[in-house]
C-alpha cells in the first residue's frame, strides 16, 4: 500500500511541475490559437537564465524568479509583436513553421553561448529529503511542485480579477466586439505571449533545479505542454493543472507497475483516447463560452 | 641603432608574413587525404560529439601542422577532414554519408551514439569503404557481416567484463545487483551485456529496469530499488540520465553498497554537479593522460593531451582520444599497406596491431575492439578526482567499496 501511495505522491508532485511548464503554452493556444512549438525554448532560456544568475549573484535559484520572469516577459512581447503578429491572419501553418524555425535558431543560439553540454542548477537543498507519514519527498523536487502552485494561483488570479486578465479573456471570446470595444488587440496579442513567456520562463526555473538540462531538451518540453493542453484543455491555470497532474500520476504509476520503459506508451494512448472522447479537453476551451 | 631596429622588426615581420606562404607552397607539394563523416554538434548526443570532432580535428591538426604532412607508400600527405555537422539525427546523417560518397570521398569517421554510426556504417558497407569510429558499440554492428566498419571499443556486450572482474575482487563480496538501461540501441545491449557479465561472473540479478529514451523522472525505479535493494546497482544510461539517478538516490537516501554509472562520472561537469556526493561512484573509462602507450606520431599520451590543450579549452575526455586514434589508425594502415585504395586500406585494418597513444589498436574479424586490447577500464571518483581502479596495470588508486550511504557523504 505504501508502495503505491508513494508512486502516486511522486506523480502529484511530477504533475505540479508538467502543468507549470504547459501553462503558457495552453493559454497562447487558447487565446491566439497558435501552437508555439518554440516554447519549449523559452523553458529552457528560463533554466539558464535562473543559471547564470543564481551563480552570478550567489543566491537561490527561485529568489531569482521575478527576475527572469521579467526578462521572458520582455522577450515574449516583442517576440510577438515582431515575428508571431505578422502569422496571426495567416493559416495556422504560418505561424507553426514560424515558431519552429524560431525554436531552431533559438536551441543553436544556446549551444553557441552555453555549449551543448548538460548543465544543472544546484540548490543548497538539492540532496535533502524529508518522510510524511512513512512517504520519502525530494525536498527539491517539492519545493518545485510549491513554486508551481502559486505561480499557477497568481495566473488563474490574474486571468480572473486583473484588468489585463479582462482583457486578454474578452479579446480570447469574441476579438472582434473586443476591437470595437477599444481593445487594443495587438497589443494584448502581444501581452498574453509576454505573460506565457514569462510562466514558462518561471518553469524553467523549477525544472532546472530538478532536473539536468542540455539545449536538446526543448523538444520534451514542448511536447509535454501540448499532452497536457490536450488532455486539460486550453486556455486555463486549471485546465493545465489537471491535465500535468493526471500526466505524472499517470507516468509514474505506469512506471512503477508495467514497467519504467511504458509511460510514454499510455501517455500517448490517453492523448489519443481523449481526442476522441473528448476533443477539448477534460475542463474545455475556458475561453470558448461564447464563440 | 633606431634605424637598425627599425630593419630588424621589419626583417621579422617580412619572414612572418612570408610563412604562410612558404607553408601554402608546402601544402601544395602534399596531396590532400580526404576523410569524411559527420558528427553531432547539435541535438542531443553534441556533448560528446563535440568531444569526438575535437579529437578528429586535433589529430588532424597535429599530423599537418607539426609533423607537415604523414608519409604514405614515398608519398606526402596532408589530412582533410569533411565533417559536418548531422545534428543528432540519423536520418540527416546517412544523407551528408551518402552524398559524400557520391562526391567520392573514400574512408569515413565515425559519428557519435550507435543509433547514428548503425546507418551511416550499413551505407559506408556497402559503397565499400571503410569507416574507423569511436562512438558506435552496439553489436547490431558488429553483428551484420559488415568488413569495411572498425570501432574503438569491444562491443556493447562486451564492453562490461572488466567490471564484473573487478567487482568479483571486492571484498566484503557483493552478492546481487540491479541494472537500469535505456531503450535505446546502445544502452539497451550494454544492458544485456551487464548481465551476461555479472550472471557469468555468479552475482544474482534482482532487477533489470529499461527507461525510455529521454526520462523526467526515476522516483519510481528508486521506489523499487528501495523495497528490494541490491548490492550494486549498475546504470548503463546515458550522461544526463546518470546525473539524474544519482541526484533523485541522494536526495531520497537510497543507497546501494556499489553505485557504477557507465557514462557520466568520466564527466568533470558531472563531478561539479554532484558535489561530494559523486565520491566512490564507478565508471568506465577507455583512456587516461597516464596510459603507458607510445606512438610514432604523438610519443605518447601525456603530449597528446598537452597537444590537445594548446588548441581546445574544452576538458578532454576518453572520446577525444579515441577520435584521434582513428585517424592515427588510418595513417597507420595505410603506411601498412602501402596504399590509399579503400580496398587494401580495409585489409590493412583488419589485420592492425598498431600501438597508438591511445592503446594497443587490434580489432576482432567482425570490427569491434578487441576485449583485452581495447577493453575499458573501471574508474571511480575519488576525493574529486577520477581515478583508475582496474586493471591492475593501470591502477592509480585502490577501489573503495562498500560506499559511504548519501547522508554520511553530506
Amino acid at each position: 500500500m505504501s508502495l503505491v501511495l508513494q508512486t502516486v505522491a511522486d506523480g502529484l508532485v511530477l504533475g505540479g511541475i508538467y502543468a507549470l511548464a504547459a501553462v503558457g503554452f495552453s493559454l497562447i493556444f487558447g487565446v491566439m490559437h497558435v501552437i508555439n512549438l518554440s516554447h519549449g525554448v523559452l523553458v529552457l532560456i528560463g533554466a539558464y537564465l535562473a543559471l547564470v544568475l543564481s551563480n552570478s549573484l550567489g543566491v537561490d535559484p527561485l529568489l531569482v524568479l521575478p527576475l527572469v520572469m521579467i526578462v521572458l516577459f520582455g522577450m515574449g512581447y516583442c517576440y510577438q509583436r515582431f515575428l508571431i503578429q505578422r502569422t496571426i491572419s495567416g493559416p495556422p501553418l504560418a505561424s507553426m513553421l514560424l515558431t519552429f524555425g524560431i525554436a531552431l535558431m533559438l536551441q543553436n543560439a544556446m549551444i553557441w553561448v552555453f555549449s551543448p553540454d548538460m548543465k544543472n542548477i544546484t540548490p543548497s537543498y538539492a540532496f535533502d529529503s524529508f518522510k510524511i507519514a512513512g512517504l520519502t519527498f525530494d525536498a527539491v523536487r517539492v519545493s518545485a511542485l510549491a513554486a508551481s502552485l502559486v505561480l499557477l494561483s497568481c495566473l488563474a488570479l490574474l486571468l480572473k480579477f486583473s484588468h489585463l486578465g479582462r482583457l486578454i479573456r474578452a479579446t480570447a471570446q469574441q476579438t472582434l466586439a473586443a476591437q470595437l470595444c477599444g481593445v487594443n488587440v495587438r497589443h494584448v496579442y502581444a501581452l498574453t505571449f509576454a505573460v506565457s513567456a514569462a510562466f514558462a520562463g518561471a518553469a524553467g526555473i523549477v525544472i532546472g533545479v530538478i532536473l539536468p538540462f542540455s539545449p536538446a531538451d526543448e523538444s520534451l518540453w514542448t511536447l509535454n505542454a501540448f499532452v497536457v493542453v490536450v488532455l486539460g484543455g486550453v486556455g486555463s491555470p486549471a485546465g493545465a493543472l489537471l491535465g500535468g497532474l493526471l500526466l505524472g500520476v499517470v507516468n509514474t504509476l505506469t512506471a512503477q507497475y508495467v514497467g519504467p520503459s511504458f509511460p510514454n506508451v499510455t501517455m500517448f494512448l490517453m492523448l489519443v483516447l481523449l481526442l476522441l472522447v473528448r476533443p477539448h479537453g477534460l475542463l474545455g476551451n475556458a475561453f470558448s463560452a461564447s464563440r | 641603432m633606431r634605424r637598425r631596429e627599425v630593419l630588424r622588426g621589419a626583417g621579422w615581420s617580412a619572414a612572418v608574413l612570408a610563412a604562410p606562404a612558404i607553408r601554402s607552397a608546402r601544402a601544395q607539394a602534399a596531396k590532400p587525404l580526404v576523410i569524411g563523416g559527420s558528427v553531432p554538434l547539435t541535438g542531443a548526443a553534441a556533448e560528446t560529439g563535440l568531444n569526438v570532432n575535437n579529437g578528429y580535428l586535433t589529430a588532424a591538426s597535429y599530423l599537418n601542422d607539426v609533423l607537415g604532412g604523414v608519409e604514405i607508400a614515398g608519398e606526402k600527405y596532408k589530412i582533410e577532414l569533411k565533417l559536418f555537422d548531422d545534428a543528432s539525427d540519423p536520418a540527416r546523417a546517412t544523407t551528408l554519408i551518402q552524398r559524400q560518397i557520391d562526391d567520392g570521398t573514400n574512408f569515413f569517421l565515425g559519428s557519435f551514439g550507435s543509433n547514428i554510426v548503425l546507418p551511416t556504417a550499413a551505407i559506408t558497407e556497402r559503397a565499400k569503404k571503410p569507416m574507423v569510429q569511436t562512438g558506435g558499440g552496439s553489436d547490431a554492428i558488429f553483428t551484420r557481416g559488415f568488413k569495411y566498419v572498425f570501432g574503438m571499443y569491444p562491443r556493447a556486450t562486451r564492453q562490461f567484463t572488466s567490471a564484473a572482474a573487478l567487482f568479483k575482487t571486492l571484498k566484503p563480496a557483493p552478492e546481487t545487483y540491479s541494472v537500469i538501461y535505456n531503450n535505446d540501441a546502445f544502452s539497451k545491449t550494454a544492458g544485456e551485456g551487464v548481465k551476461l557479465a555479472c550472471d557469468g561472473q555468479g552475482f544474482k540479478r534482482i532487477e533489470t529496469y529499461e527507461l525510455p529514451t529521454k526520462v523526467t523522472d526515476v522516483s519510481s525505479v528508486l521506489a523499487s530499488v528501495r523495497a528490494k535493494t541490491p548490492d550494486m546497482l549498475i546504470c548503463v544510461v546515458h550522461d544526463q540520465d546518470s546525473l539524474l539517478i544519482a541526484r533523485q538516490m541522494a536526495a531520497t537516501n537510497t543507497n546501494v553498497k556499489l553505485l557504477f554509472q557507465g557514462l557520466g562520472p568520466q564527466l568533470a561537469s558531472f563531478r561539479e554537479a554532484l558535489g561530494k556526493y559523486s565520491e566512490g561512484l564507478f565508471c568506465s573509462t577507455y583512456w587516461d593522460e597516464s596510459v603507458p602507450y607510445k606512438d610514432k606520431f604523438f610519443g605518447g599520451a601525456k603530449k597528446f593531451a598537452e597537444y590537445y590543450r594548446s588548441k581546445f579549452t574544452r576538458p578532454i575526455a576518453y572520446h577525444t582520444a579515441g577520435a584521434a586514434a582513428c585517424i592515427e589508425t588510418y595513417v597507420l594502415a595505410m603506411q601498412a599497406a602501402k596504399s590509399t585504395k579503400p580496398e587494401a586500406v580495409r585489409d590493412a585494418l583488419a589485420a592492425a596491431d598498431f600501438e597508438t597513444f591511445y592503446a594497443h589498436i587490434k580489432f576482432t574479424p567482425e570490427g569491434d575492439g578487441d576485449a583485452l586490447l581495447l577493453g575499458g577500464m573501471i574508474g571511480q571518483v575519488q576525493k574529486g578526482k577520477l581515478e583508475t581502479v582496474f586493471p591492475d596495470a593501470a591502477r592509480s588508486a585502490s577501489p573503495i567499496y562498500p560506499l559511504l550511504p548519501w547522508d554520511k557523504k553530506a
